[in-house]
């Protein structure tokens, strides 16, 4: 196993910067998770990494080496993809020698290696067979013997679960995951699905536009967002982000809706807000740290129910606020029809303030 | 069955009906396409084992009387003269239609891949440009090309041929090779060359046995081409001995008697050559070989 690095990582493609100066460093056995809607860039950094398109500048290194010059098949590394790859004339138990034919093993260890592998992944009886005559999920548990068969020094992972359906997702997710554990892997991988970064990953990245927007433990990007986009990508249902006028009056600090009404901030939230570059403040908050009353509460802010989704456990109803959709859970035995008027109030602990022209996070200090 | 019948509702035994009627339909199509295609296969084959003269009765014999392979022994028989000239003549045929259909594949695999895989400047003008060619008509080129091969001196030399062939069959020929590979999935190249391959291997050991259904489509489509072409030839080359089979055979014509069993014989062994290949390479034809690499 190995720690990789990424230093200034650029990739052009005629004049667009599909990735922008993405810096970060994997640490040895650690699992990152590469995430980010389709397009910003996260596939083309793994493609970076594994060396199958050219860098335009930066450096990537593996181990110790720097490996931007070198072939995929010498940065030792393997990968799982999102189509998997099988070689579909080739048997499973041929499929899972072929990285070790490559690497020129005498027979009987490629025969132990192989069988190995197969032992661990629950698929002895499936060696024979051809890649189209297995299920999907098995299918997937070859793509992922192909790769641990080698001992690679890192693991690439391009979204493997997206072709599976939604049960057996699940339980890969928590497979991989018992491999990292088991087997220490230094694993990089990418998905859409800020879910599997969240439950997965110890470090997740995460990309938009070609730029890395932050890159931290899931529980300090949940609690600590560095942007709005952030805010909004990671979590479900999205962060609520309301555009508001702050203004600043001895020491404290309100912020004012074009619809007429205000909220009054803590003093913390003040210090922050003092600190915005303009005006325009943006209000985050999740789902859970809105309180809904029936009835007018101090400091509460009216609104109307729009839609109410009960899931079982929780009922989400969403309204508008200052143009904004905002989501709030509630305990399913509070009843609430839509167009009922409700009133909102904001945890000021938990709440986020976003710069209105940055964008980024603002902070007390 | 009945009780199935009875209880089916009205619309469905209707629908059913109307489904047989076509199903019926579509087999008389296909027995007539059957027989279109068979009656003159047939009469060939009947007739080359008749005796001249009996190959000119009227009415026609439908099964001659004293079926003979005389018109076999004499065509494939070295001794006599019209057995040399069928057998060179054929041997020609094999010889220009085999360097075409090799020639060609050495150059449409790499020229397809390439197509299919790079991206190059002039890339789409290229590929166009080589499909320009079928825009006109064969004939068109005669000319020019002959005055061509006579300034590079090649009238009257398989290389002549060989190089035609090869200019009319390749443009298809990597149009052809070019959708299997657009059909392999970019994703197990890169796997194999992660894998410890490099990108030559990586082609040689994936790509390669996956296109081989497209590659002998390919090269059936050259050799064919080549083996049936007859006004090239006939253009190109004036010695007897260098005339491939389709100029070759029009010789059982003559003036004043035409030797129809002998024509029938050797046309009939014209095609089994190419009848040979098809049952040969038809199991290479298997669908779906690329199933299962990838989940689309």
């Amino acid at each position: 196993m190995a720690h990789v690095v990424l230093k200034d990582l650029v990739k052009t493609y005629r004049g667009f910067k599909a990735v922008n100066e993405v810096s970060l460093t994997v640490n040895d056995g650690e699992f990152v998770a590469l995430v980010g809607p389709s397009g910003c860039g996260k596939t083309t950094t793994l493609n970076l990494v594994a060396g199958l398109i050219p860098i335009t500048s930066g450096d990537i290194v593996i181990g110790d080496r720097v490996v931007n010059d070198l072939d995929p098949k010498d940065r030792d590394i393997a990968m799982v993809f999102q189509n998997y790859a099988l070689y579909p004339q080739k048997s499973v138990y041929m499929n899972l020698a072929f990285p070790l034919q490559m690497r020129k093993l005498p027979k009987d260890e490629i025969d132990r290696k192989v069988r190995e592998a197969a032992r661990v992944l629950d698929m002895t009886q499936l060696l024979e067979r051809k890649p189209r005559e297995l299920s999907g999920g098995q299918q997937q548990r070859v793509a992922l013997g192909r790769a641990l068969v080698r001992d690679p020094a890192v693991f690439l992972m391009d979204e493997p679960l997206s072709n599976l359906d939604a049960k057996l997702r699940v339980q890969m997710r928590s497979e991989i995951k018992r491999f990292h554990q088991d087997l220490k892997a230094t694993i990089i991988y990418v998905t859409h699905d800020q879910l599997e970064a969240v439950t997965m990953a110890d470090r997740m990245a995460v990309m938009n536009g070609g730029y890395l927007q932050q890159y931290d433990s899931p529980a300090q990007v949940f609690a600590h967002p560095a942007n709005m986009f952030v805010a909004s990508f990671v979590g479900s249902p999205a962060m609520s982000l309301i555009p508001l006028e702050a203004s600043t009056a001895n020491g404290g600090a309100v912020l004012t809706s074009a619809e007429g009404w205000s909220l009054d901030l803590s003093q913390r939230n003040a210090r922050k807000v003092q600190r915005a570059t303009s005006k325009k403040v943006v209000l985050g908050a999740r789902h859970s740290t809105i309180k809904l009353h029936k009835s007018a509460v101090p400091g509460a802010i009216p609104a109307k129910a729009y839609t109410v989704e009960p899931t079982g456990d929780v009922t989400f109803v969403q309204a508008f606020l200052s143009g904004a959709i905002v989501n709030i859970s509630v305990s399913p035995n509070i009843a609430v029809t839509p167009d009922e008027r409700i009133w909102l109030e904001f945890d000021q602990e938990r709440m986020h303030l976003f710069d209105g022209e940055t964008e980024t996070a603002l902070e007390a200090n | 069955m009945s009780t199935i019948a009875e209880t089916a509702p009205r619309g469905q035994t209707h629908r059913r009906m109307r489904i047989d009627g076509w199903r019926w339909g579509g087999r008389i199509f296909l027995a007539f396409m059957l027989l279109y295609t068979a009656l003159p296969m047939i009469w060939m084959l009947i007739t080359s084992i008749k005796s001249g003269f009996a190959a000119m009765q009227f009415p026609p014999q439908w099964w001659p009387d004293q079926p003979t392979l005389a018109s076999y022994q004499k065509l494939l028989d070295p001794q006599n003269s019209v057995g040399q000239d069928f057998l060179r003549f054929f041997w020609n045929s094999l010889f220009v239609s085999t360097a075409t259909t090799v020639l060609s594949v050495i150059v449409a695999v790499p020229a397809a891949y390439a197509f299919s895989r790079f991206t190059f400047p002039g890339r789409n003008f290229l590929f166009f440009a080589v499909l320009l060619r079928n825009m006109f008509p064969a004939v068109i080129f005669l000319v020019p090309l002959f005055i061509l091969m006579r300034a590079i001196g090649l009238v009257n030399t398989h290389g002549s041929l060989i190089l035609t062939y090869l200019t009319f069959g390749l443009p298809l020929a990597i149009w052809l090779l070019k959708g299997f590979y657009d059909n392999i999935p970019v994703q197990l190249e890169q796997a194999a060359r992660i894998d410890g391959a490099t990108r030559f291997q990586a082609f040689m050991l994936i790509v390669m046995p996956l296109s081989a259904p497209g590659i002998i489509a390919t090269a059936i489509y050259s050799f064919i081409g080549a083996w049936n072409e007859y006004i090239y030839a006939y253009t190109f080359l004036s010695k007897n001995e260098q005339l491939t089979l389709p100029v070759g055979i029009q010789r059982f014509f003559s003036e004043n008697t035409t030797d129809f069993p002998g024509l029938m014989a050797a046309s009939f062994m014209m095609s089994v050559p190419v009848v040979v290949l098809f049952l040969v390479l038809q199991r290479y034809f298997v669908r779906a070989l690329t199933e299962g690499a990838v989940k689309h």
